[in-house]
This record gives C-alpha cells, structure tokens and sequence, in this order.
C-alpha cells in the first residue's frame, strides 16, 4: 500500500511536470502554430541564470525561485522577438525548423559559453524532504509539484476565461485575422502567449533544479522531446489535451518503471514512446484533438 | 512547351525515367569530381574525411526523399541509417571477433559469419520491414504529429540500441567490421543514391506526393492517397538511409550508437535546408557547403581535427554554426539556396534563355 501511494504520487509529480511543459508548448502553437522546439533551451536558460546567481552570492531559495521564473518568462519573450517574429506567418514546417535551429544554437552556447559538463546549483535541495503524510512516507518535492502545477494550471484557466487579453488569446486559437479586426494587437497576445509560456516552463525549471541540483546544456531537450509527446497524445494544438497528455506520460512511465525488471529498466523511454505511438495507432488526431484537414472552414 | 507533344517524342512513361536519369547523373557529377580528385590527389586523412561527407551526403538525399516531396519534416531518419550499419556489423563481422564483443548474442548470431553478399540484403530487408511498420503510422498523422512520431522513433531505435547490449554492445563500439568498402563504393553509392531520387522525384508516385505537399485538400479530392504516397517515400528513404549505414560500417569498421543519434540529425537536417530541401540537387550542394565550411570552422575550433565529419559539436562552435545556417536559412529564404529548380533544369532555363536573347539579336 506505502509502495502504491508513493509510486502514485510519483506519476502525479512527472505527469505535472510534464503537463507544464507541454502546456507552455500547445499555448504557443495554438495562437501562431510555432512547434517550439526551443521550449527546453527557456527551462535551461532559467537554470542557467539560477547557476550564474548563485555563483555571485544568491542564496535564498525564493528568490532563486522568483529569479527562475522571471529568467524564463523574459527568454521565452526574447526569443519570440528575436527569432520567432521573422517567421510568423510562415508555413509551419519553417517554424519547426527555425525552432529546432534555435534549440541548437542554445544548446551550444551553454556548452561553449558555460561548460559542456552538468554543473551544481545545490540553492533548492532544502525543497526536497521527506513528509509523513497519515502514516505514508512522501516527498515534499513531489506533492508541491503538484500543487504547483495545478495552481498554475488553474491560474492559466482563470486567465483564459476571465481577461479581455486572455478571451483575445483563445479567439486567437480560432482566428487570428478576426481578432485582430477586434482592435487587439496582434503582438501584444503574442508576446502573451510566450510570456505564458516561458512562465509555466520556470515552474517546471524549478523543481527540475531541486530534484537534479544541477544544470546541463541538453537538460531541456529530453524533457520538451516527452512534453510534445505528451502534446501528441492529447491532440496537438489542444490546451485541455496537453494537460490530459502529460498526465498520462508520467503515469505511464511510472508504471512501466513499477512493471519492468530492473536489469531492464532502461527500457523505460522506449517503451513508453512504443505505448504512446500504439494510442495514436487508434487515434490518430489524439486524445482531445480534432482533425486538422479541415483548414479554414474548421467550427 | 508545345514541341514536347510532337509524335516524334518518346512517351510520357518513358520521359520521366529519362528525364529523371540524365538529371541525376548531371547532378551527380560535382560529386563524382570532387571525390575522384581526392582519391587521386589528397592525403589518407582527407579521404577519410571525404568518405564521412559522402555518407552524409546519402543520408541527406535520403532525407529529402521524404522531407522533400511529403513536405513534412522528418527528424527520424538517422534510426534507418544506424539500423542499416549495426545489420551489417552483427551479420558480417567475424565469428572471432564476435566471441570478444557480443558471445551471448540471442538467435544464435555469435556463431554465425555472412559474406557481405548476403548480409546487405538481409539488412536492406530489416529496414524495409521496420520502415514498413513505422511507416503506416507516420503517414496517418498529420505533419507535426508525424514530425514528432519520427523523432520518438529515433529515440526509441537508440534507445534499444544502448540497452539491448547482448545484441547491439550497448554504449560501446562495435569494432572488427570487416572494411569491405572504399572511398569508390561509397562515391558510386553517392551516385546512385541521387539518381534514385531524383528518379523517385520525377515518377508518378513522386509528383503526386509533391503535390500532395502543394495542397493537400485539392491533391486529395483529385483522388491522391497521400498515406499510400507518404508511405512509398517513407519507405524509399529508409532504404537509403540505411544503405548510407552499411557503407559507414564497411568503411570505418566500428560503428557505435552515438553516431546514429541527434548530432547526425542536427547536421544532416542543417544540409538540407542550405541546400534547399525540394530538390536532389539542393541535398547535394548543402552537403559539399556545409562539409567544407564545418571543417574549416573545426580547424579553428580546436587545431586538431578528430575523425571528421560524424562527431561535431566537441566545443559547441560548430554546432552553434549548424544552428545559424538553420535559423538564417529559415528567415531569409526558406525554399534553400537550389530553390525549385534542379540543376539540370536550371541548366535548360539558362541555355534556352540565352538562345533566345541571340535569335533576338
């Protein structure tokens, strides 16, 4: 039973941290159709400003926290500028690319201005303690990162529902040219939307440098590569799906890491991208996804 | 255009293969010069560094026979082609030599030796078969999704590569591959490799997935199956993909699973898109651009070269270099420096326009 509550939270903790990434990720596509492959380079570069603060005397945990997520939000915004605005109106496929050329250029810069090799940011392991919670023995790091995420979530929805900026950000999903003839400005919901998103990755950022205590250049790649997954799942372009499908990516890679033998355990990854492909084997347009074919007569 | 219709030319089946056969050799032809003149005149070192450039030369014209016609982008094929090199490693290097690095490999395959003859074509069936399976699934997807899919499948072929050890000798080298291939098979396989596609580009099956990328709504209510079409590519891609594998392994004679994995991605991807990923002759002069400019960049990046083309990126500047060709190329011109046009057909533009400037004269 203490094994199954500790193993179900742990699905809970990677399924939320996955949910945010992939989030950061659908609210981007869904507003300009961008296939962020630079969303991990933001989440490395928050790690990043973390290491550089610590090296010159930071050492309060909020304010690494505080710093993670404003060093996120304002690469994410960056980078659309800098990058992202010349190919706005571009096919996807050019996006994509200049996205994924970013992420290399990011990647590199960490290792060629930093270090190739991981380095130790140890300001957030107070995070991690171990709670008893009714008898059951959980990690404090885990259980936060799900109220985290769920806050986050819950203040996106809000956002979402409630703002005139955000009413415009989901109008926008539908029909940019209509919003825009609404007098919005189209970079302002832009800038939003990757304001948004570089804030959700900070959160994850920092419960990824309090789990690893350090940071590395391809620390983001692996995790945005699952977080698309997790977006591929739930119907690419879908906010509610990309929730859906990091929730099911972490507890399907919790199971397996619970079902498979230990001499097998680096089968983990593959299996669970064989698990994913065989959901899409029978839907293809995911979880929560609608058929994109349609173009613009879609409802 | 009307005197193409005269009775007096061959028939519509015919053209395209020719068409499709002189273009290619024309486009083969820098290649063929270029590696003819370092086997005649450069040091060993060089020809190595010559055969790494042309097996990325085959696996980027193996990516643009997808990513090219389908218009989706695929960053999964470097699965094919590590796929395609441990198939000739495991089936082709001596019984000896097995018993040191994989004894206790399963179906019996430490005790066995294949001759090269048979070993290639076991391996082309092996890649055929997985390229088959992942195929019918990437090609229900729509682009990003199928995008992804790819990648997920490069993960997962590494990712089995690395811990299935008994059979593929996990994160180490796989050495003792008999070196059956020299730097002329792997020009002439260069040179097949590119009139196959641009065979593949000119055909029925390659023009109707062009189109297809063109407008998929109006290329399917002209009753294109652009799944059946996407697979064909799919299929023929892994195939020389996994060929470009076979002569790696016969080359250098150890092969591990790092080679097969993001680095080649990044670099042949940045290939293609110099080049200009619509068209064979864009695969082609991407991958002579960017073998001559990273090996400069690398001269100075570290002094000493190590091995060449297959494992950039040790100090990050050539990696952030690939990054810039990317972006820059993305921003700046989209369609690659070949553009729509093939080189035999810019050729043919060229002549036509300047007859035409004389007759005016």
């Amino acid at each position: 039973m203490e094994y199954f509550v500790q193993q179900f939270v742990n699905a809970l903790a990677f399924g939320s941290e996955y949910a945010l990434v992939a989030l950061g990720l659908a609210v981007v596509f869904s507003i300009m159709g961008l296939v962020n492959f630079a969303h991990g380079e933001v989440i490395a570069s928050a790690c990043y400003c973390v290491f550089l603060a610590v090296a010159v005397g930071l050492s309060q945990p909020w304010l690494a926290i505080l710093l993670a997520l404003a060093a996120a939000g304002a690469a994410s915004v960056l980078l659309e500028r800098v990058a992202f605005r010349p190919v706005r109106n571009a096919p996807t496929t050019t996006g994509l690319l200049t996205a994924f050329g970013v992420s290399i250029i990011l990647q590199n810069l960490f290792q060629l201005l930093i270090s190739p090799r991981p380095q130790a940011v140890p300001v957030l392991n107070g995070l991690n303690a171990t709670w008893h919670v009714g008898g059951f023995t959980v990690s404090s790091l885990q259980v936060m990162e799900f109220l985290a995420a769920a806050l986050s979530i819950g203040a996106l929805v809000l956002f979402l529902n409630r703002s005139t900026l955000g009413i415009a950000m989901r109008a926008a999903a539908r029909d940019f040219s209509t919003v825009r003839l609404m007098g919005i400005r189209a970079n302002r919901v832009i800038a939003m939307a990757f304001a948004i998103s570089g804030v959700l990755a900070g959160v994850a950022a920092v419960f990824i440098l309090a789990r690893r205590g350090s940071v590395s250049p391809d620390m983001g790649f692996g995790l945005v590569m699952k977080a698309f997954v997790a977006c591929v799942i739930g119907g690419f372009g879908s906010l509610s799906g990309a929730a859906v499908g990091g929730m099911l990516l972490g507890f399907i890679e919790v199971g397996l890491l619970v079902a498979l033998p230990q001499e097998h355990g680096g089968l983990k990854e593959a299996l669970t991208y064989v698990i994913v492909i065989a959901i899409l084997v029978y839907r293809p347009e995911g979880l929560l996804g609608s058929r994109q074919e349609l173009g613009d007569k879609e409802i | 255009m009307t005197t193409d219709a005269l009775p007096a030319t061959p028939s519509a089946a015919s053209r395209w293969i020719l068409r499709g056969l002189t273009g290619g050799i024309i486009t083969a032809l820098p290649v063929v010069a270029i590696g003819l003149y370092f086997i005649g005149f450069a040091p060993n070192y060089y020809q190595h560094l010559a055969a790494a450039a042309l097996v990325n030369l085959i696996i980027v014209v193996g990516l643009q026979v997808f990513m090219g016609n389908s218009g989706v982008p695929q960053l999964g094929h470097s699965a094919f082609v590590g796929l395609g090199a441990y198939g000739l490693a495991i089936l082709a290097t001596p019984v000896a030599l097995k018993k040191l690095s994989i004894p206790h490999a399963p179906f019996g395959l430490s005790q066995i030796t294949l001759s090269p003859v048979i070993a290639i074509p076991i391996s082309f069936v092996v890649v055929a078969v997985l390229a088959l399976v992942s195929g019918r699934i990437i090609s229900r997807l729509s682009g990003v999704a199928a995008t992804i899919v790819s990648l997920a499948f490069l993960v997962i072929v590494h990712s089995v590569f690395l811990h299935w050890p008994e059979l593929f000798k996990g994160n180490q080298a796989f050495f003792g591959i008999p070196k059956i291939f020299g730097l002329p098979a792997i020009i002439a396989g260069a040179v097949a490799a590119i009139v196959i596609a641009r065979l593949f580009r000119e055909s029925a099956t390659g023009l109707q997935l062009r189109a297809t990328a063109d407008n998929l709504q109006a290329a399917e209510a002209l009753a294109l199956d652009s799944r059946a079409l996407r697979r064909r590519a799919w299929l023929l891609s892994a195939l020389i993909c996994g060929a470009a594998g076979m002569l790696y392994a016969g080359f250098a004679g150890t092969i591990s699973p790092k080679v097969f994995y993001f680095q080649q991605v990044f670099l042949t991807l940045a290939m293609l898109i110099l080049g200009g990923m619509g068209t064979v002759t864009g695969a082609m002069l991407g991958t002579i651009l960017l073998s001559f400019g990273l090996e400069a960049i690398r001269s100075v990046e570290t002094g000493v070269s190590v091995l060449g083309i297959q494992m950039p990126a040790m100090l990050g500047l050539s990696g952030v270099a690939l990054g810039v060709v990317i972006v820059l190329c993305m921003a700046l011109r989209p369609q690659g420096i070949s553009g729509r046009y093939e080189l035999d057909e810019a050729i043919g533009a060229l002549l036509r326009r300047n007859s035409r400037m004389d007759k005016a004269e």
